[in-house]
Order: C-alpha cells, then structure tokens, then sequence
C-alpha cells in the first residue's frame, strides 16, 4: 500500500515537472534549470556519501563533463546530442581508473584526494591552449536545439530523472543494504563478506558519470565553458549545503534543499541587490544550527511527534 | 519546531521590491553587483537615468532603470536577461562587465534580438566570435582585446616620435594566468611583434586576486630579460606588492607600466607609485579637459558619497545617456527604428572622447577603440596620451630605486 | 635499522638536491622557503583545531581576512605599524574565534562532522559578504618600506623580508610544541584530541578545552592576518583560496602532526618555484602542489596497508 501511494506521488509530480513549459515563462525555466543542476549534482554527491564516502571533487567531474562534451562537438565534430552520453561514459570511465587507487581512502583523505584531482584536471585543461582553449574559454557555434526554452527545459529535467531513477533504485536494491553496512561498521561488513571495494566502485563510477552528464547539458545549454566557469568551487559546495539543508542519506531531502537554496537565492538576489549573499550565508548557518537534520529530517521527525500527540497529524507538513 | 519556523520566517522578511510600471521607458541592466566595478557601474547608470529624468526625461516619459545582480556567473547572467525581457518587458537592455558572463547570456540575447548597449566583454576570441556579425542589435561600448592592443601600439609610436628620449625596443610582459592576462599576452604578442619593430617576451603569474601574489619568478624572468618596458596585466591587488618585490629584487626597467582594471584604494599615496605608467580609460584628472566628466564625476561624489574607482562607472552612465538619445532622435522605443538611431550616435563622453558606433573585426557596432596611456605623478593619475586630452607630459624614464 | 638507515639516505638526498640547487638556481630556494614559510604559518592554525577539535573550518581564510582589514582600520587610524597592532588585534580575533565558538560551532558539536563543515561553509559566506558591503571589493594596502629590504650576493639581488613567515612558522611550531607538552592545559588538549571521551573520563572539560584551542587558533591567525597586510593587498576574497591550500597541507603532513606541515610546506614551496623558474613549466607550477598531495597521500595508504 505504502509503496503505491509514493509511486503515485512521484508520478503525479514528475509528470507536473514535465508539463512546467506549458505553462511557465522563459525566465522561470532557466531558473528550473540552474535549480535541477544543483539537484542532480546533490542526489549524485549524496549517493556516494551513503557509504561513507565525502567526495569533494564533484566540480571536477561536472568540468571534465563539460569539456568531454564541448570539445568533442568541436573538435570531433560530434553531434550535440550524442556528445552528452559521450561526456558521461568519458566521466565514468575516468572515475573508474581512478577508483582503483583513490577509494581505498578514507575519511578526510578520500575528500582532499577528489578535490585534488578536481584541480588537477582545472590546471590540465587551462595549461592546454591549443586543443582546449586555454583560460579563456571555448564556444560551440550554436546552442542545443537552437537555445528553444521548453527544449533546454526537458534535456536538463530528462538529466535529472536519470539522476533520481539511479538514487531510487540504490535506495531499494541491495546496494542500499551494502552502502549502509559499509558507511556503519567497515570491518564487520567485510567479515560478513561484503565486497566493500566493489560497491564503493560501482557507486562512484555512476555518480562521477552522471555529474559528467549534469556538466555537458549545462555546456551544451550555454553553448560555451572556460575553466572557472566549468571548474567553479561553487559546483562543488553548494551540493554540499543543499543535501544537508534538505536531509543526508536519502533522495528527496537534496530535491527540497536545492529547492529550498535555489529558489531562496534567485528571490533574495531580487529582494536584496546588493548584499543578498550574507542573507544567504545566514540561512545557511541558521538551518544547520536548529534544522541538523535537514527539512526532511524536521519533517519527519515532526510528524513522529505528531503522531504520538495523536490528532494533529501532518498540521506541520509544508 | 518553533525555532525552525523562526527560520522559514526569515523567507518572509519584507523587504522594498522595485518601483514596477507606470508609463516609462524601461531599462534592464546586469552587473555584477558585489564587486566594485559592477557596482559603481549600476550606481552611475541610476545616477544617470536621474540626471535625465530631472532635465524632463525621454519622450516625455521618465526613464526607470532595473538592475539585476548577475553574480560573475553565466548562468545567473542569464537568467537576468531571461526576467528582464520576459517578466520585466524592458525596451532596452545595458550593462555587462565580465567575458564568462557575457558569454552565458549570448544565447538568451540572440533568442529575443533585443537592443543591448553593453559596457563590458573584451575577449574577442570568445564574446565576439559568439555574438557574430549578423547581431545589428549589439552595441559594444568597451573595446575589444585587439582594439586595445592597437591603441598602444599606435600610442607608444607617438610617444617615441614625439619624445625622443624615449626609446623602446624590448618589452616585457608579466601576464596574470587566467583569461585577461593570456589574452593580453596574446594580442601584444601580434600587435608589437609583427613587424620585428619590438622583441617581446613574457610569463605568467598568479594573481594575488587567485590566492597567488608571488611575483619573484616573473620578476626574475624579467630582469634576466633587460626590457626597455615592463608590463604587467593583472589586477588591482597586485599593483603595490609587485612594486614591493620589483624593488626589493633592484629591477629597473624604463617603463614600468601596469593595465589592471582599477587600482587600491590609496595607491596614489604612495612613495612607490611615482611616475608607474598604466593603460585606462578614464581618471579623474579628466574633468579638467571634459566638462562631461566633470559633470559625472561631481554627480557622482555628491550622490553616493565615494569616488568612482574604475572606469566602469563613466562607461555605465555613458551607456544610459547614449540609449537616451537614441530614443529621443528615433521617437520610439521600437528595435528597428532604435537601431537607425543608434547608429547616428555621436556622445561627447565623461571618458574625455566622443562615442560613436563604427564596425569592429566581426560585429558592426563597437563604441569605443582606444585607451589611453596614463602615468601616476604626484598621487595624480595623468593623461600621457592621446596628446589631444593629455592632461601631463610623460616622465621618463622610471626612476632608480633609492 | 633498516629505517634509519633509509632516514640518513634520505636527508643526505635532500640535502645534495639543496647545495645543487642552491649554486644552479639560487632563487628557487630563496622564494620556495619563503612562499613555505608563508603557507605553513597560515596553514598550522588551521591543524591546530583540526587535529583537537576536530573541525575543517572553512571559514579559516576568513578569519585571517577579517584580522587583516582590523589591522588596516588600526593602522590607518593609530598610525601603527603591523607588527604592533598585530598584538591587539590578535587578542580581538581570539575573542572572535571564542564568540563564534560558543555560538554557532558549540551547537553542531553532536552533529555529524559534515553539519560542521557547511556551517563553517556558512560562515565564511556570510564574513566575505558583509565585508564585501562594508568596504567594497575594491583593494588597500598600505606600503612599509621596509618590506622590499633586500641583499645583494654578487649579480643576486633578492627580498629578504618575506623570510619574517619562516621565522613565524618556526616559532608557531615550536611555542605550539611546548605548548601541548609542557603545560597542564596544552597536555589536556592534547589528550582531548586524542580521545574525547578517555579525555572527559578522568576529568578533563572538553568544552573548555575546545574553546580554548579555538581561541587560540584563532588568535594565531588574527597574528598572520595583522601580518598579512605587509605583504599582501587586502580586499573580501582574500583569504579564500588559503583555506584550501592549508586543508590541503594539513592533510598531506596527516591530521595531528603539526611539525609535518612546516616539511609539507617547504616541499610544496620549493617544487612550486623549481616549475616556475623554467620557461616549459611555469604554467604547471600550481599542478605540483595537488600533484604531491596525492602521492603523500596514496603512498601512505599503501605503506599502511603494508605495515
């Protein structure tokens, strides 16, 4: 019964997600897009975090993405389209050479490890002028389907529910089982034979490919990258923060912290023109002081307590 | 539970929104408001639309001005553009200061083709290839990256004609890593070095703005290298501590000339910036060769109480009053007719030169195309060159380090 | 045996590598030990509360950021000099550290360490954007003459001023070394860092420790900011990118060991510069840096696999 009524729920909001074109402007979309980029890119960092893992290199592979991406449209001549699925192979494929060295870290320095390599693809990319530009940029002669706003639209929402299908189907197969017992007691895992590498492997090489994906639609949609554009530390942090401010260890609390972020950034920017980051600092501070367990944390727990209280249940749901 | 309300409260908070409608005529810019050069910008066009609303507006209609923070990021720069045409309904569109950006927001300009009067974007190899030549809506005030070159190939020439004392053969390039620095590099490679007139060498750095702001390696190269001119193309943090270490490290070049965007604030005062030569558009020893300037700059001083420390501000409130005239002469607002108008542009700027738009490699309607070649004498930025609005006579060469 | 005998290889290879580059390219040494005296004395604060602690603090480049515009306003308005202000301006950036401590870090302490990291994260948005309102994005520096004091050797003419940060970084390491050994507070930090729990056991108050060490943390860097100003522009951003460049040394030398960051440093500023002295590699300097990282790094899994 329970499995049902979520399914429908999903389904319901998916398709309202899917119809937003017919009845949204061009400015709320774009908006829509930047929102769901930081949603993919937090449901993909918190994926591997389920094992334990805290990843800092998420710009990197969003970067390498983009480039895959642009620079195989422009210098291979590959079509737009097709160069999306490229840039995620590409990705995965570079996450699953490096896996083999870096995920028998742990802790703090599996997290400088990914953020080191981050930059060394950055200097690669900015170091090779001829074939990537250099520091000043590369720029595809034309958008992905001529920069059509509905169409940008549904590319970056089809990136996204590839992004959330993968982190629901973790959450119920037998991967959610291994990550969890990994994450909570490495050692007794590995006594109860599990072959800890071998999920920790699978994970990344899925969430590093579908980060490189969210870079290549992002490229592909603005028609152009640079390193600092690509590479931007934000990319990085701000997954961070929106999976915490929605709720670690699942799928839908990074959906409602990058609702939550996103949507309180653009407002705040239009509130407040000069000054909204400190605003946006201070939510930041203030939703990990009271909220440490993130709205779907507070959700949750609230309606516990409402349930023992009895009557009252789902007054506090939003 | 009630804390976490107080939390959500903090969404609610009611701030002023923006004066919406009425019968104006609308502008949307973007600039990036947390830095310096985006917020003067802003704060001189809206320093601007109220001169011109206070002298009877446009058309018989006030002029509104709606800012949009872009954030230096493309996809926020974008987005801008997005609310601005399509929620705001603006007529016309201004701003800009950063290439990233400017790149981001090309495909949202090219979907509406609405007239842009912009006052950034120098990278030419990116902006301007993007922007392409069919784009007649595009009205680029700042100068492309090769303009720039140009212009100081064209003005070193005629300060060593004119002053022969002062001799250049070899030059120096001390270049920041990122974009601006690289493309520096690269035009001055081709503009001086074509000929064999000049023999160029040069090395990156990276900028205190970067989290570098160690010059010993650059300065090392430099001075193994003996040039007649050093220049560095960086950016405002690193004006002092490289002529900290230049001195420290006794490098003495002829001309030690810089090319940030602005500079600290107090550099001037001291000791060490005398007679450091540097590439600008505008300073505020202007005023005394154009009354434009002086106009600007004492609106400027007597509204926001702070002086305008880049040439962005002049060039954003020169952006305002060159669509303003171009409404007034088309008698619309209407793209095709404002274009015409735009075309017949002939403002005498606060930047000491009079704007109009000629073609540039690729688009058909660059604003301006020379710099100018400055030199701190005394705490006071001087013209050098062009001579027709130098405002001091150059002094050469750079001084030995006591 | 074996191991020593891999330890005197080692120092007499380091060594033999100085001496040649010392004679071949002098000022790679001379700029890589001051670039390391600078990146260690900025970065030890920082392993300091990591390894006690126990927090990343991100906003770490902030709080050197918000000493050194306090030091500028000092400066500007006493006609002080740095290395007097610095004293004050130390003591109100402990007093800062402590506040921030009690009221934000204090509460998240139960939380998991990655409620720590954004709330830092937070934090130091929040610093860089109010100073950002408050002074613009524009820069200052003031200028000291004796920042470019300089020494002549033969044809060589170089700084001597910046080598004030390797004298810092010694000293930090060595007062910190003292500290933790030889007084009763410093022992009781140590061994809360070690084990909080043992540590509260038999009697220690953790709290009262923790912010006693990110006071004095805190403290430190408020030094390096007053100091920064000497050397460096100030503007909102400034101290940004050092907090990853010190996460980045603090985990190279591993959390806890404090004399390890000055080596890492050293390493890292003498390669750094060895790069940038040649025409080929300048472009490549800042790859070295992350490059090593991840040798020390993997290469110690490795070994401890091994062991």
């Amino acid at each position: 019964m329970k499995f049902k009524t979520s399914y429908l729920v999903a389904a319901v909001v998916a398709a309202i997600m899917i119809a937003f074109p017919t009845f949204l402007g061009a400015y709320p979309l774009n908006v829509a897009r930047s929102v769901m980029t930081y949603m993919a890119l937090a449901i993909t960092w918190d994926m591997l975090l389920r094992s334990g893992q805290i990843s800092f290199g998420i710009a990197g592979l969003f970067g390498l993405g983009s480039y895959a991406s642009i620079l195989a449209v422009l210098r291979g001549g590959m079509d737009p389209l097709l160069s999306i699925v490229f840039a995620t192979v590409f990705s995965g494929a570079m996450a699953y050479a490096l896996g083999f060295a870096i995920l028998r870290l742990r802790a703090m320095y599996f997290s400088i490890t990914t953020l080191a390599l981050m930059e060394i693809f950055r200097i690669v990319i900015h170091n090779m002028h001829d074939f990537s530009g250099g520091p000043e940029g590369v720029v595809l002669p034309t958008v992905i389907f001529g920069g059509n706003a509905s169409a940008l639209y549904w590319l970056c929402l089809g990136g996204l529910f590839i992004t959330i299908g993968a982190s629901w189907f973790f959450e119920k197969s037998k991967m959610h089982l291994a990550l969890t017992a990994i994450r909570n007691d490495e050692t007794s895992a590995r006594s109860n034979g599990v072959n800890i590498f071998k999920y920790l492997l699978i994970t990344f090489v899925v969430t590093s490919a579908m980060q490189g994906m969210m870079g290549a639609i992002q490229v592909q949609s603005y028609g152009f990258t640079a390193p600092d554009t690509a590479f931007d530390a934000n990319f990085t942090l701000l997954p961070l923060a929106i999976a915490l401010l929605g709720g670690i260890h699942s799928t839908v609390g990074p959906m409602a912290g990058a609702v939550l972020l996103g949507v309180a950034a653009e407002w705040l920017k239009l509130k407040i023109p000069y000054g909204h980051l400190i605003v946006y600092g201070i939510i930041i501070i203030l939703v990990i002081l009271f909220m440490p367990q993130g709205i779907v944390g507070m959700i949750r727990r609230a309606g516990r307590a409402a349930g023992r209280a009895g009557k009252q249940t789902g007054a506090n749901h939003e | 539970m009630k804390k976490a309300l107080a939390v959500i409260a903090i969404f609610a908070l009611a701030v002023p929104a923006f004066a919406q409608s009425g019968d104006t005529i609308k502008l949307g810019g973007t600039w990036p408001l947390a830095d310096i050069t985006g917020k003067q910008g802003s704060m001189a066009a809206q320093l601007a639309v109220e001169e011109i609303n206070a002298a009877g507006g446009v058309l018989g209609k006030k002029l509104e001005l709606i800012v949009i923070d872009d954030e230096l990021k493309a996809d926020k720069g974008a987005a801008a553009f997005e609310k601005l045409i399509t929620v705001d309904n603006v007529d016309v569109l201004v701003g800009g200061m950063a290439s990233g950006v400017a790149l981001g927001q090309v495909p949202v300009l090219k979907k509406y083709g609405k007239v842009y009067v912009t006052t950034g974007a120098a990278a030419s190899s990116t902006v301007e290839k993007a922007i392409g030549a069919d784009s007649d809506w595009y009205f680029h005030l700042h100068p492309w990256d090769y303009n720039q070159g140009a212009s100081y190939a064209q003005g070193w020439d005629e300060i060593q004609k004119k002053y022969p004392s002062i001799k250049i053969k070899k030059i120096f390039l001390a270049y920041e890593e990122g974009a601006f620095g690289k493309s520096s590099f690269d035009q001055t490679k081709v503009l001086f070095g074509a000929d064999k007139r000049y023999v160029i060498d040069g090395a990156p750095f990276k900028s205190a703005a970067q989290g570098g702001g160690d010059y010993g390696a650059v300065l090392e190269a430099a001075k193994t290298f003996k040039p007649d001119l050093f220049l560095w193309a960086g950016w405002d943090a690193d004006a002092l501590p490289m002529l900290e270490q230049a001195k420290a490290m006794k490098f003495n070049p002829g001309i030690y000339l810089g090319a940030p965007p602005g500079w600290p604030i107090g550099f001037g005062t001291s000791k060490l910036s005398d007679n450091v030569m540097f590439y600008g558009m505008w300073a505020p020893s202007i005023n005394e060769i154009s009354p434009a300037s002086k106009k600007f700059y004492t609106g400027f001083v007597k509204k926001y109480k702070e002086e305008p420390a880049t040439y962005f501000a002049p060039l954003s409130y020169s952006a305002i009053y060159i669509i303003a005239d171009a409404i007034k002469l088309a008698g619309t607002v209407e793209t095709n007719a404002l274009i015409k108008a735009l075309e017949a542009t002939k403002y005498a700027s606060p930047l000491g030169q009079t704007i109009t738009f000629t073609p540039a490699n690729i688009i058909k309607h660059q604003g301006i195309k020379n710099q100018k070649i400055l030199q701190w004498q005394n705490g006071r930025q001087e013209v050098i060159w062009p001579f027709e609005s130098a405002t001091a006579k150059p002094v050469y060469p750079f001084p030995k380090w006591k | 045996m074996a191991k020593k005998r891999n330890a005197t290889i080692l120092v007499a290879v380091i060594t033999v590598a100085a001496v040649v580059i010392l004679f071949w390219r002098p000022t790679v040494l001379i700029y890589g030990l001051q670039a390391a005296g600078l990146y260690a004395s900025i970065a030890i604060p920082m392993g300091l509360i990591l390894g006690i602690v126990h927090i990343v603090n991100l906003a770490h480049g902030e709080f050197m950021m918000l000493a050194a515009y306090a030091t500028f306003m000092v400066c500007q308005a006493f006609g002080l000099d740095p290395f007097v202000a610095m004293v004050p301006v130390a003591l109100v950036t402990a007093a800062f550290g402590f506040m921030i401590y009690k009221l934000t870090i204090r509460q998240a302490l139960k939380s998991p360490e990655l409620n720590q990291l954004i709330l830092t994260f937070g934090i130091s948005i929040a610093i860089t954007q109010l100073i950002n309102l408050s002074f613009t994005s524009q820069t200052r520096k003031m200028s000291f003459d004796y920042v470019s004091a300089s020494v002549d050797i033969g044809e060589l003419s170089f700084g001597i001023y910046n080598f004030v940060f390797v004298v810092i970084a010694i000293l930090m390491v060595i007062g910190l070394r003292l500290y933790l050994t030889k007084t009763i507070s410093g022992k009781a930090a140590l061994a809360v860092g070690q084990n909080p729990k043992g540590a509260s056991i038999v009697g220690i108050d953790v709290d009262k420790t923790y912010g006693f060490v990110f006071a004095l943390a805190s403290g430190m860097i408020g030094m390096m900011g007053a100091l920064f100003i000497t050397r460096s522009s100030i503007f909102p951003g400034v101290g940004g990118p050092f907090t990853m460049k010190s996460f980045c040394l603090i985990a190279m030398a591993g959390v806890g060991n404090i004399p390890g960051i000055l080596g890492a440093s050293v390493l890292l500023g003498i390669s750094e510069n060895f790069l940038k002295a040649f025409r080929g590699t300048r472009g490549w300097a800042d790859i070295v840096f992350f490059v090593l990282i991840i040798t020390v790094i993997l290469g110690r899994s490795i070994k401890g696999k091994k062991a």
